[in-house]
């Protein structure tokens, strides 16, 4: 399989990156945290997770940092380096959730010998925006 | 929170614990299974021959990976020394059992390749004045992992923000 990246010398600040949209499930958020290592209970056991008075198990941190980094390097392709991620975390990714991801080129320069961009990134629920910030990522030229 | 425990709190930004070791090496069985779960389809994380074409000459890990090699093991259970989660129960016993983070960053300096052997410190950074927020009245408190390789050359600097709250009932 070929695989594309996306060129430093295509990119405009104030594009869009394609649309994601993942449909949670219970095996998500399993799959995930065990795949993470963090065995809290509130990533698997469903009555734990409603003694402690959320209304389901969770999505976890470390996942959430996956998924951010899979949207990126989808776009990017495996050329594109992560160079730095924020996270602000906001509403709790629960089973049933659809996970919509959405992004946008911030900036366009370049630090020594690095071609960069910052990617303002948006992963929400229809509660509202779960985790969103800036990462800057490095990609390659034409040249 | 009573002044008190804030001087407290405040006494300890600079501490420091670790280094502590990954439970394993850099590994193609956790990456795989990483991978599969995110649906994470990167070929330099699992394609033998695109990887070994690239400028990393072999298999990486997903960078953001980092921490969950060096997540404590479900058995036996490891007494670590963690600064933040002294704050942390400070905080509980001082009334604020509220938690969430708010703010997770990773500042990546250099690629996981197969076979290296990840340790990580803990250093408690800074815990904020009093701030009244959505969720209730609390305090933020920041603390930096630092992740290193076998050659102690730095992986990723991940600082981390928790905001300790009393529920309002």
């Amino acid at each position: 399989m070929a695989w594309k990246s996306v060129c430093w010398d295509d990119i405009k600040e104030g594009d869009e990156l394609p649309v994601q949209a993942r449909e949670i499930t219970a095996t998500t958020i399993v799959s995930t945290a065990i795949a993470s290592r963090d065995f809290q209970d509130v990533h698997h056991d469903y009555a734990a997770a409603r003694s402690k008075g959320v209304k389901d198990i969770f999505l976890n941190i470390l996942s959430t940092g996956g998924f951010v980094g899979k949207y990126l390097t989808d776009w990017s392709g495996p050329e594109g380096e992560l160079k730095k991620i924020t996270i602000r975390l906001g509403a709790t990714v629960f089973p049933g959730d659809t996970l919509t991801s959405t992004g946008k080129i911030t900036k366009k320069y370049t630090e020594g010998d690095q071609h960069l961009v910052d990617v303002d990134f948006n992963l929400s629920v229809a509660m509202g925006p779960h985790a969103w910030g800036t990462a800057t990522m490095a990609l390659p030229t034409k040249g | 929170m009573s002044q008190e425990v804030y001087e407290k709190l405040q006494a300890m930004v600079g501490e420091k614990a670790g280094p502590f070791e990954a439970p394993n090496e850099i590994n193609r069985a956790m990456i795989r299974h990483w991978c599969e779960a995110m649906q994470d389809g990167n070929p330099l994380y699992t394609d033998e021959e695109y990887a070994k074409k690239s400028k990393y000459s072999g298999i990486i890990a997903p960078p953001q990976m980092v921490q969950a090699f060096c997540m404590a093991p479900l058995w036996p259970k490891r007494e670590r020394h963690d600064p933040l989660g002294k704050a942390v129960q400070m905080m509980i016993d001082a009334g604020y059992s509220g938690v969430v983070a708010t703010t997770t960053s990773h500042e990546y300096f250099r690629p996981m390749h197969l076979g290296d052997q990840l340790s990580f410190t803990i250093k408690f950074v800074s815990v904020s004045p009093e701030k009244t927020t959505r969720l209730g009245t609390g305090h933020f408190l920041t603390s930096e992992y630092t992740y290193r390789n076998q050659d102690d050359e730095v992986v990723c600097i991940q600082p981390f923000t928790v905001l300790m709250f009393k529920p309002q009932v």
